[in-house]
């Protein structure tokens, strides 16, 4: 039996210090630049021209016909950022956050414009269109 | 002879025993997992993390298979009532509690029966892994045990011609010890032994070259692999105490030199003194041949391992033993 190659590099190694990032004690490895963390939604910069749908591989984009928006649930996102290359409004951008663990699966974090907000964008869309109406009868009478 | 040295004494001495060489041995499992990582570049659990992992398994939830029979549940009882009964047997730096003429024969019979008890509930459990792991385990011991029995029984024989009062003792090695004889070829017998008694511990506490029947990777933890929650705890425990005291005889054949004598100490504080000592070299001897070569090395083939046992360790024992018998027949 040959004593093991190893032995003078393991020996060596026990007196150095361990080469580990002891994570929840210390700050997480930095992210590098263009880091492709939680997808960012903004709603106002949105046009709806559904490109996103269109290039998704992972199908998290649902169009909105009534508010001509899209609303997007990131819990199937791939982090392709293929979405943020083709968004012409700049709507989408990639953050930096990469610790998204949750105990549901349809938790705030994930969903991006909500159930209410279409809701609320929905009744302001109304009463601005009913104001337009009111205009439009107001300048033909 | 009354029933307080006869009985009561004994019996303490063995609780007492059991409970630090439990504590011991669980605690070195934990330094030694924490040497591996660092010997790695890792910083490792921490050294109390093998009583939690007990604790944690013997609360768990016990699976039984239904194709397992009454042994399965019976092996790791009797495997830990082995090991603790081999503890009366064993040399911790003091004469052991049941010493008597001739307890080498139960010291080895007592140390085999823990391997017996693991491929007996292994082969209770109806799983074919756990089969493979116990062919393994049982090739691995009958290659293993002869080496090492040959080397013991030659140097108490030696020992023997120098006068004691219980031959084929354990306490033999607190009286004299191999390096007394002092010539030449006695000394360079024991070197030759040392290494083979250093190969029988790595391949007795299966670390390195001899991870052949637990092989986590290639039979899922083989012997082991359908027990849960408390038997498994069981044999974990088993499996360090087991460590611990095939460490101990290594210590008490070459390394038996005691710390009380030095300090001056009597009665039960150089039992004490003793009991420490013995268990720093007892770490000092699991770091070489356990953390260090389970850090370095893989593991061999079954056939390879046989081999290895047969054809350099068992010819070192005949080559040692009759280097250190030689000056007595001449």
């Amino acid at each position: 039996m040959r004593l093991s190659p190893l032995i003078p590099t393991v020996l060596r190694n026990l007196a150095k210090k361990p080469a580990t990032n002891l994570f929840p004690k210390v700050e997480p490895v930095p992210v590098p630049e263009n880091f492709r963390g939680r997808l960012i939604y903004d709603v106002d910069k949105c046009v709806g021209c559904r490109m996103c749908v269109t290039v998704c591989p992972a199908g998290v984009f649902v169009y909105l016909p009534e508010v001509r928006k899209v609303t997007l649930w990131t819990g199937r996102c791939v982090f392709c950022s293929q979405c943020v290359d083709v968004c012409p409004t700049n709507a989408l951008k990639m953050s930096d956050e990469f610790l998204l663990a949750s105990y549901d699966k349809y938790d705030e974090k994930f969903i991006w414009f909500k159930e209410e907000e279409i809701e609320e964008l929905k009744k302001k869309l109304e009463e601005q269109k009913k104001a337009k109406e009111a205009a439009k009868k107001a300048e033909n009478k | 002879m009354d029933i307080m040295t006869g009985v009561v004494y004994p019996v303490a001495g063995l609780v007492g025993l059991y409970i630090f060489v439990s504590l011991a041995s669980l605690i070195w499992e934990g330094i030694d997992r924490k040497l591996v990582a660092r010997m790695q570049r890792r910083v490792g659990p921490p050294l109390l993390q093998p009583l939690y992992d007990f604790f944690k398994l013997a609360s768990k939830e016990t699976i039984i298979p239904n194709t397992s029979n009454f042994m399965f549940r019976a092996a790791p009882v009797l495997s830990l009532a082995t090991a603790i009964a081999l503890l009366a047997y064993t040399p911790l730096g003091f004469e052991p509690i049941l010493t008597s003429k001739g307890d080498v024969i139960v010291f080895i019979y007592l140390l085999a029966l823990l391997s017996l008890f693991k491929i007996l509930g292994a082969i209770s459990s109806g799983n074919p892994y756990a089969k493979i792991g116990a062919a393994r385990e049982a090739a691995i011991m009958v290659s293993r045990e002869p080496a090492m029995m040959l080397a013991v029984f030659a140097i108490m024989w030696r020992l023997g011609k120098l006068g004691i009062e219980k031959p084929f003792s354990m306490s033999v090695f607190y009286q004299h010890n191999i390096w007394e004889i002092g010539t030449p070829m006695s000394f360079v017998g024991a070197l030759i032994l040392l290494y083979v008694f250093i190969v029988w511990l790595a391949s007795e506490i299966e670390v390195g070259y001899f991870n052949i029947p637990d092989a986590e990777e290639e039979i899922a933890e083989g012997l082991l692999v359908e027990y849960s929650g408390r038997y498994l705890a069981l044999f974990k425990l088993t499996k360090a105490l087991k460590a611990f005291i095939s460490a101990s005889l290594v210590v008490a054949i070459f390394f038996p030199w005691g710390i009380s004598g030095y300090l001056g100490l009597t009665g039960y504080a150089a039992t004490i003194a003793d009991l420490l000592f013995h268990t720093l070299k007892v770490f000092l001897l699991l770091f070489a041949v356990q953390s260090i070569f389970r850090a370095t090395t893989g593991r061999l083939k079954v056939t390879q391992a046989v081999s290895f046992l047969w054809g350099r360790v068992f010819a070192a024992s005949l080559l040692g033993s009759l280097l250190i018998a030689m000056e007595v027949i001449m």
